[in-house]
């Protein structure tokens, strides 16, 4: 199959078995790839009400036709699972080089499916594939595991890897690769973890199949060069993510002290000049990557070196917790990459627990003898270690904010910030409906991934609860992921601006198939739908309760910065789920009509 | 007195299509946004000579100030 | 001319393999590419960049005379005269000469295509004049 590595590998980490199948091409036709494999083998494979933790769980890491190819960006790997630290569906998109290895393996999937009875990695040398004893890692953090891989079987292969966090079975751990890179979000380390997989280490030979080499050439030389005409590529290389940093500083959406306000006093410490200043040595970009938003950095305090901080990390781990330092910011980022910890929940977990202290919900019992307060360092980079280690206040943080604020009670819940469990990622959305919404109707909970809507709040008006929005909102959930999709990156178009257009002659060129962007965006509209399905499929009463934003957004103002005195109403956040469902072809409850899933084909697979 | 800013695409729709256009100088990045009509809020970044400056960077003669419009975000 | 790279400035990206070997093999497979990066992480977390400098150490020895001058003034394989002796991989002072039986039935290496110039988003390679000094 043209732009496919053609095979799906299963490994029954249960009995040993490892078995190979053709990649199924009525699958490839309908979700195509990456997060849409995700998609649908979760749903038809993982039995309702599997035990996330348990051997009916998969994880499913997938590549998609872009990846490995000479396309801007062709470096994003997906990992699908049931979540542990949500109960539903999670998705984590990993950039670096692996999931073109993955490719040149002949692969498409990798489903890792029961559980191990002892620490193993799986070793993938082309069509050499084996389940290999992981003892003498079991314990040790990512950084010098994948050094070790790196050293021992050469720099070809490619690496992921989990850290005590994810073998702690941390209901956040993540995976990681290339040395900074990850698949963060909902616990896809978790999953990896209780399966006793510490890692995985590909290296293929083959060529990547392609349906018309002339066109395809041609059409990805159009591709880098817009790229690099982008006007602003220079200075989206310099800074990356940190571009924003300032700007969320400046309109309210950057998250200081537990989402408390949207401005940060001492913020300026924190902006993308002043830490491309102190700290950054080199742009790492990933697979096919013109535009390298990785900041390779160097801090000369802690004798230390990280890929980061993003500005998810700078927002959650700094700002969030009250802390200026960008190194310090970078070296809390380091210890939760090695441990192998999301440093979105992370942070968000870290912050719910300051401002309980803060509150005197805890004491310095509860807190193990720390002046837990906003700005404290050293307590910060304690705790990531006791997380993931599950260890005294680490133990209580590790569950995540929404069983964490269940668990204390005190009022704690209603700054517990996290959409159906996930932790909310790094935009304050106080005033900001379109933003809002996005987090409310994320699918995989409280992230920013799916649409990025904040600009559009400011360039329509911030408090507007207008259909517009609710439309801008679906377009970009429809549009965006299918870059995780196609196994790639969307930043080139999402930063540069590139004209997406130049992506389906590529495309078409690669796979042989003819597919406008309307095609695309069908194909996501289906994910979308099949993924609530999903939600709804595993979780009794899901509906729009589970749809709701944390409280701290429609009941407490700021008291200063950007976005002082002003909230959201709960009556807004009714206005905009209504108009949402109604525009989805949804009922009142969120949930999809039987019309919406036949438009989509997907009766079947949800019958 | 001229200064030129120069904008990313997605702020053509506020200058009439052109993405550069000659400025006083004199005033601050901020001020100079708001007389061309375009939100100042909407720009996430002002760079000269590949250094990021604030919106509050007084424009001087001959400069050459790209800003950038946050498209998309993260 | 020649190919000249500034490390400085690779971020590891690949691209310029990918396009290498469309052009060498019609295929998109970084391994059948003709310049090597080598990552150096953790630290001191740099990306370290092997280019042909078209010295033409290969061609003298080849014994087939297999290595040639292009239009473009560098030295290729052609692929047809190569015997896979292996005497030209010795002899590269940058090991950008390239023999591996699994992947190509004759060694390869760089032709002064120029694409992955065209590939590269942060500049870090070009083609100029080759420097003279003291010829």
């Amino acid at each position: 199959m043209n732009g496919y590595g053609g095979k799906i590998l299963r490994v029954n980490l249960t009995t040993g078995k490892i078995t190979k199948e053709q990649t199924p091409a009525d699958v490839a036709r309908d979700f195509i790839g990456g997060r849409g494999f995700g998609a649908y083998f979760l749903y038809k494979e993982v039995p309702q009400g599997a035990d996330p933790l348990g051997p009916d769980n998969k994880l499913i890491i997938s590549s998609g036709p872009m990846s490995g190819l000479m396309i801007p960006g062709a470096g994003k790997c997906d990992f699908t699972t049931k979540s542990p630290l949500t109960g539903g569906y999670a998705s984590a998109s990993m950039g670096g080089h692996f999931t073109a290895e993955i490719k040149y393996a002949g692969l498409d999937s990798i489903i890792l499916e029961g559980i191990s009875p002892k620490p193993v990695y799986l070793f993938i040398n082309d069509d050499k594939i084996e389940l290999r004893d992981a003892k003498e890692f079991w314990g040790m953090g990512t950084i010098s595991v994948e050094k070790q891989f790196k050293d021992k079987l050469g720099e070809e292969y490619q690496v992921a890897v989990i850290g005590p966090g994810g073998e702690n079975v941390v209901p956040y751990a993540c995976i990681n690769h290339d040395f900074g890179r990850q698949a963060g979000r909902g616990g896809v380390g978790a999953v990896m973890g209780v399966k006793k997989v510490k890692a995985i280490v590909i290296h293929g030979t083959k060529s990547i199949p392609v349906s018309d080499t002339t066109a395809y050439r041609q059409a990805g030389k159009a591709l880098y060069k817009a790229c690099k005409d982008a006007s602003f590529l220079a200075e989206w290389t310099r800074y990356g993510t940190t571009v924003v940093t300032s700007w969320c500083d400046e309109v309210g959406a950057l998250p200081t002290r537990n989402f408390s306000a949207g401005s940060f006093e001492d913020g300026k410490n924190l902006y993308g000049s002043v830490m491309r200043d102190k700290i950054v040595i080199t742009d790492k970009g990933c697979f096919g990557c013109p535009s390298p938003c990785g900041k390779y950095s160097r801090s000369k305090k802690y004798s230390s070196y990280v890929e980061g901080p993003e500005y998810e990390t700078i927002g959650l781990m700094g700002s969030n917790l009250g802390i200026s330092d960008i190194e310090a910011v970078a070296q809390a980022n380091l210890l939760a990459d090695d441990a192998g910890l999301d440093t979105i929940s992370a942070g968000n977990a870290i912050g719910w627990a300051m401002e309980c202290y803060e509150n005197g919900i805890f004491t310095k019992t509860d807190t193990d003898g720390v002046d837990l307060r906003f700005g404290n360092v050293e307590a910060t980079f304690e705790l990531i270690g006791k997380i993931s280690r599950k260890e005294g206040l680490g133990a209580l943080l590790s569950e995540g904010v929404k069983k964490a604020s269940q668990k204390i009670g005190k009022g704690s819940e209603k700054f517990a910030i996290h959409v159906k469990g996930m932790e909310q990622s790094a935009y304050a959305t106080h005033n900001a409906t379109a933003m809002l919404l996005a987090y409310m109707t994320c699918d995989v909970g409280a992230h920013h991934n799916r649409a990025w809507a904040i600009t559009y709040d400011l360039q329509v008006g911030r408090d507007l609860v207008v259909p517009e929005k609710v439309a801008r909102v679906i377009w970009l959930q429809n549009f965006r992921p299918m870059f995780d999709v196609l196994g790639g990156c969307r930043l080139q178009w999402v930063e540069l601006g590139i004209d997406r257009d130049l992506y389906i002659p590529a495309l078409e060129a690669i796979t042989g198939i003819h597919r406008t962007w309307v095609d695309y965006e069908k194909v996501g509209e289906r994910i979308w739908n099949l993924t609530r399905m999903f939600w709804a499929r595993e979780n009794n009463g899901f509906g729009r309760s589970w749809d709701l934003p944390a409280p701290r957004f429609y009941e407490e103002a700021p008291k200063s910065g950007a976005t002082k005195g002003q909230i959201t109403k709960i009556e807004d956040v009714h206005r905009l789920l209504d108009m949402y469902y109604e525009q989805r072809g949804w009922n009142k409850d969120g949930m999809p009509t039987p019309e919406r899933l036949s438009a989509l084909n997907l009766a079947e697979l949800v019958a | 007195m001229t200064a030129i800013i120069r904008a990313t695409s997605a702020l053509k729709v506020y200058l009439d299509g052109k993405d550069e256009f000659e400025v006083e100088s004199g005033h601050t990045v901020r001020e100079t946004l708001v007389r061309l009509n375009i939100k100042p809020e909407l720009i996430a970044l002002v760079v000269l000579d590949g250094e990021q400056k604030t919106k509050d960077y007084i424009i001087q003669d001959g400069d050459v100030i790209k800003v950038l419009a946050v498209i998309g975000g993260g | 001319m020649q190919l000249y790279v500034d490390s400085t400035k690779c971020s590891g990206c690949n691209a310029c393999r990918v396009a290498c070997s469309l052009n060498l093999f019609g295929e998109s497979n970084p391994k059948k590419s003709a310049l090597v990066i080598k990552p150096h992480f953790p630290v001191p977390g740099v990306y370290e960049v092997k280019v042909c400098t078209q010295c033409g150490d290969c061609a003298a020895v080849c014994p087939e005379e297999a290595i040639k001058l292009n239009s473009k003034g560098a030295w290729y394989v052609d692929f047809d005269q190569c015997n896979l002796c292996e005497a030209c991989v010795p002899e590269c002072p940058e090991d950008v000469m390239f023999v591996r039986v699994e992947l190509a039935n004759a060694a390869w290496k760089c032709d002064l295509c120029g694409d992955c110039v065209d590939m590269c988003g942060t500049s870090a390679l070009w083609i100029e004049e080759k420097e003279t000094a003291g010829v």
